[in-house]
């Protein structure tokens, strides 16, 4: 007996049985009427999302039936109900992701809905492109962000020296690393933290060298001279001691914001996203801010992207697209709605909207909103969504090769060379 | 003999003064386990008290902030929209629940296992081993097919249901043990006397087995309140969430996560399965005077 | 087994011998009346989802498109192309060797101790028993990096004896270690379920043995030791399992990367990893598989072996 777990009797049966069985032992209030949203985050988008439901449900008469999780649990769960056909309206979708769902079809092309439901005027064209896969719409973008290195101001200020600024290299940093082990403040704190591991860095780095992470057509953008070039540079920085140690960077697991070097007080700056300003500067009492990534050499740009912090889509077995995209279009574009958002999610890609908000930010996200508005010659092109492999190879190649070279349990050279004969192994399997 | 008993009332005859000594070498020891038992919930008491921008710049110190407050506490309660107390009533609900449901089905179960003759006994005994052996991350896809075809997914009845099924072959399994190690001759006095399977259980097993029984308790439920991931796929409403999946939205990777809160509200959910087990534990100290008994 | 027909077995008390089938019927009906619930739990809930795992093992499943028939693909990866499963294996050996017996250890030997019915004897073993209330939190997870990194409580504590220790929760020489201390240290579950077994043997056979001039180490050995087999065995067989299949506290102190370099990738980590952070459930059921093989080989070795050491009163 073969049991197919085809989608579509799944739908079928389900849809019947939850229907039989919603009078039972079904959830208490209604589901017919109103829309289901799941996405990711904390307490406090949490209580901006629903006073926008709120909204929403005023204006349209609409209920829109929402839950969360944090990052980490949402994805497990979301593909658990999609695998069961169970899918919400409206999810929360990740640049890195949104491929995967929508070449299978998970998530809705919203290209139909696009000036009927889905009002998108004014809206920026890069967030917009960011939000297609294959030529079709999958993904509202709900705000910009872009990387950028936080900056601990009260450790440089102890330590006497400069911040960076817009045109710090590379070499600036070596050089700013050397004065700190001069001034050994803080118990050693070093400048940087260790950025052989985070692929934003590695991305920024090889952009500014005219390359890319990966090619349009789902290759790897660069071959073994740069990165044997990358891992060679970040061990010429960990023995001179300008960035932390191989065991301090381990404390980074990737993930809690607790475990970054920041924090820590390890490193006075490391790789972040300019969206999280905030969440770090609720966890210290020092003063932060947020600068650039590094350059490769004075004038060397394009190394940069405002890329979706996050977007909308709409569920691929959704009974209710239409009145979703009708969700998504209230979302990005009332006024009303984006003052209670901020720029809690990112910058918002419609400029009316920016407009209106501006006045009432607070001064970290006026920082933040300066940060990625004005980025000026640091901008390059927006880069294809990365291919499906991209996670694994992130977690399972890169983080693991930076930390063996860390450790000295593989040089620079044969890290490079594994690094891209892997993740070609890797990308050839997914494809 | 004699020499054996003599050596042996020397060694059993200790003297007062070697029996304290030996008593305060036995409770320094605890005490000093006991600190490092105690630790991480000294600390966790301190970070739930400490403002959200020390929690992490104080290291091991469990000393409070001179900045204390119950700022953590509001927080924490009030933070998702329907207040926490709603949650400890839905993690109560269902460890309860559970509770009842293992102590019934497990019982059950393992008295047929331990006692009963029937053919297949060893084929699904080894079944039910087997199911604990599988690890839940590859049966979780299609047990959420399965409750979504029943219309069960968004209630409790996918975390509490297969209780009542003795799903949790560990219990079976403890219970098993424990039963063989009650004398058979019991088992065939009531026999004797003309009593049947149903009441052997009844009147003989169940009540002997008060320490298996309470230990059963207490695990099923600090498990089912501990447990997040059940409730993680099978409820969405919030308003039905366990106290463990609401503690787990408090913290975020990718934006603001509240620590003080969530330190604050572990404090808070470890008080009811501290009183759970106060009161089980009990039953743990109360053995059983099988009287009568000729080995 | 019983084959014959025998009546007093269940106790009915009925004289007269009934017919082929109502024999059968009173010999296993009973047992069977009491399997009921298990039956109907392992029958309607349990073996589906089971089964259908199997299933998936020789499929690729993104979760999010139908299973694809692959046939032994997987298990093939899985033994020749892998590097990540011949870590996590050695990841999970070592710390199956490690922390059960070290945990039965300590819980059989506090639960020895609280059995003397000293003073405060309730209040240790409350206290005891707290780290496994605590669980795998989170918050857990934040301390022990308190404790264990570089800077941390241990060692502070080792600096007054001249010692400079590593940062042993990020160190991949040693991060795995931190992970089996934690486990030893919640050994509050094997130890109570000692304490229930000892405090099920009877109290008038320490009395009858002490009449005969047995002493306390005679006593140990003659009768707690061999009335507590079952529930060591017990515990050797649960915990075992259990640490095999350990994978929450890997989970929340290497925030699910197992690292670093793999040092603490859990068996069921890097299961949970590809069939939800890779979209390979196909792959990830055929892993747990394996896992299911290698646990039930020991599993079975273990209950043979068990009738040479094991003391059950039937």
């Amino acid at each position: 007996m073969t049991i197919r777990l085809g989608r579509r009797q799944f739908l079928m049966g389900s849809s019947a049985l939850l229907a039989a069985g919603a009078a039972g032992f079904g959830p208490a209030f209604a589901q017919a009427a109103g829309l289901r949203q799941f996405f990711w985050g904390g307490q406090a988008r949490a209580d901006r999302t629903y006073a926008v439901n709120d909204l929403f449900a005023a204006a349209k008469g609409t209920s829109v039936d929402s839950s969360f999780l944090g990052w980490g649990d949402y994805w497990p769960k979301l593909a658990t109900e999609t695998a069961g056909g169970n899918a919400p309206d409206i999810v929360q979708m990740d640049y890195r992701y949104i491929v995967e769902y929508a070449k299978r079809n998970a998530i809705a092309p919203l290209d139909d809905y696009v000036g009927g439901a889905l009002k998108l005027d004014g809206f920026d064209q890069d967030q917009l492109e960011g939000g297609k896969v294959d030529g079709a719409l999958y993904g509202i973008s709900l705000g910009a962000n872009s990387v950028a290195q936080l900056v601990n101001l009260a450790a440089f200020e102890e330590a006497g020296i400069e911040p960076p600024n817009r045109d710090t290299t590379y070499d600036d940093i070596r050089a700013m690393g050397e004065a700190f082990n001069a001034a050994n403040v803080r118990g050693g704190i070093k400048v940087i933290a260790d950025g052989s591991g985070s692929e934003p860095m590695l991305d920024n780095w090889l952009r500014q060298k005219g390359l890319a992470l990966y090619t349009a057509d789902g290759k790897l953008g660069f071959g073994a001279d740069e990165a044997i070039e990358w891992f060679a540079l970040w061990k010429g920085f960990r023995d001179d001691g300008i960035c932390v140690d191989a065991e301090t960077q381990a404390l980074d697991t990737n993930g809690p914001l607790e475990t970054t070097m920041v924090v820590l007080g390890k490193s006075a700056m490391m790789p972040s996203n300019s969206n999280q300003l905030v969440a770090f500067q609720t966890l210290m009492t020092d003063p932060l801010t947020i600068t650039n990534y590094p350059r490769i050499a004075p004038g060397v740009g394009g190394g940069h992207y405002r890329k979706p912090s996050m977007f909308f889509s709409v569920g691929g077995s959704s009974g209710n697209k239409e009145l979703a995209a009708e969700y998504l279009s209230f979302f990005v574009n009332d006024l009303e709605a984006a003052k209670v958002l901020g720029v809690e999610r990112g910058i918002p890609c419609v400029s009316s909207v920016r407009e209106a908000i501006a006045p009432d930010l607070n001064d970290q996200d006026q920082i933040a909103l300066n940060f990625v508005a004005n980025l000026g010659d640091l901008l390059g092109p927006l880069p294809p969504p990365p291919p499906a492999a991209a996670g694994e190879i992130d977690a399972s190649l890169l983080r693991v090769l930076s930390q063996e070279v860390a450790f000295g349990a593989r040089s620079p050279e044969d890290a490079g060379q594994y690094f891209v004969t892997e993740a070609a192994a890797i990308l050839e399997r997914a494809a | 003999m004699t020499t054996d008993a003599e050596r042996l009332t020397v060694v059993t005859a200790t003297s007062p003064g070697r029996r304290r000594l030996f008593s305060v070498i036995a409770h320094v020891l605890l005490i000093g386990v006991s600190i490092i038992m105690l630790y991480p919930l000294l600390w966790l008491l301190a970070a739930s008290f400490r403002p959200e921008n020390e929690i992490f710049t104080s290291g091991v110190s469990i000393m409070p902030s001179v900045n204390w407050s119950f700022d953590s506490y509001f927080r924490g309660w009030n933070g998702l929209r329907i207040g926490f107390g709603q949650l400890f009533i839905n993690s109560f609900v269902i460890s309860a629940l559970s509770v009842i449901g293992n102590l019934i089905a497990c019982s059950l179960a393992a008295y047929a296992f331990a006692r009963l003759e029937f053919a297949g006994r060893r084929f699904w005994f080894a079944m039910m081993l087997m199911t604990l052996m599988l690890p839940y991350q590859v049966t979780l896809i299609p047990q959420y097919v399965l409750f979504l075809n029943l219309g069960w997914v968004n209630t409790i009845l996918p975390l509490v249901v297969p209780k009542f099924l003795a799903a949790d072959a560990f219990f079976i399994f403890l219970m098993v043990q424990f039963f063989r190690g009650i004398p058979r001759e019991l088992d065939e006095a009531a026999r004797m006397d003309g009593a049947g399977p149903w009441r052997i259980y009844w009147k003989i097993m169940l009540p002997l087995s008060t320490p298996v029984l309470a230990t059963a308790a207490i695990f099923t439920f600090i498990w089912t309140w501990d447990d997040f991931f059940g409730p993680l796929i099978y409820l969405s409403d919030l308003r039905q969430y366990t106290v463990m999946l609401g503690l787990r939205t408090f913290t975020d990777n990718t934006g603001m996560s509240d620590y003080g809160g969530m330190f604050a509200m572990s404090v808070l959910s470890l008080v009811p399965i501290f009183v759970f087990f106060l009161l089980f534990q009990r039953l743990l100290i109360e053995g059983i005077a099988t009287t009568g008994m000729k080995r | 087994m019983a084959t014959q027909v025998d009546i007093s077995s269940n106790g009915t008390g009925r004289v007269a011998s009934p017919g082929f089938w109502s024999g059968v019927w009173q010999n296993h009906a009973p047992g069977y009346l009491f399997l009921l619930p298990w039956l109907v739990g392992f029958l309607g809930l349990t073996i589906g989802p089971i089964l259908t795992s199997l299933y998936l093992s020789f499929t690729d499943f993104d979760l999010l498109t139908a299973p694809d028939w692959v046939g032994t693909d997987n298990y093939v990866r899985m033994f020749t192309n892998d590097p990540k499963f011949a870590a996590s294996m050695r990841v999970t050996f070592v710390f199956v060797i490690f922390s059960v017996p070290l945990k039965l250890a300590f819980a059989l030997g506090v639960a020895l101790l609280l059995n003397r019915g000293m003073k405060g004897l309730p209040l240790y073993r409350a206290l005891f028993y707290l780290p496994s209330l605590l669980g795998a939190s989170v918050a857990i997870a934040i301390l022990w990096r308190q404790i264990f990194a570089g800077n941390g409580l241990v060692n502070q504590f080792l600096a007054n004896f001249g010692i400079e220790g590593p940062s042993w929760i990020s160190n991949p020489n040693y991060s795995l270690w931190t992970l089996i201390i934690l486990a030893i240290w919640q050994f509050g579950s094997p130890m109570i379920i000692f304490l229930a077994g000892l405090r099920q043997i009877p109290q008038d056979m320490y009395e009858a043995a002490s009449l005969d001039g047995a002493g306390k180490w005679r006593q140990f050995w003659k009768i707690t030791l061999p009335m507590l087999t079952p529930v060591v065995f017990f515990n050797a067989i649960i915990q075992t399992i259990e640490a095999f299949k350990s994978f929450t506290p890997s989970f929340i102190i290497s925030a699910g990367t197992g690292g670093p370099i793999n040092s603490t990738l859990f068996y069921t980590l890097n299961l949970y990893n590809e069939a939800f952070g890779f979209f390979r459930m196909g792959y990830a059921s055929a892993l747990a598989w394996v896992l299911l093989a290698i646990v039930a080989l020991f599993t079975a070795f273990s209950f043979l072996t068990s009738k040479y050491w094991v003391h059950y009163d039937d």
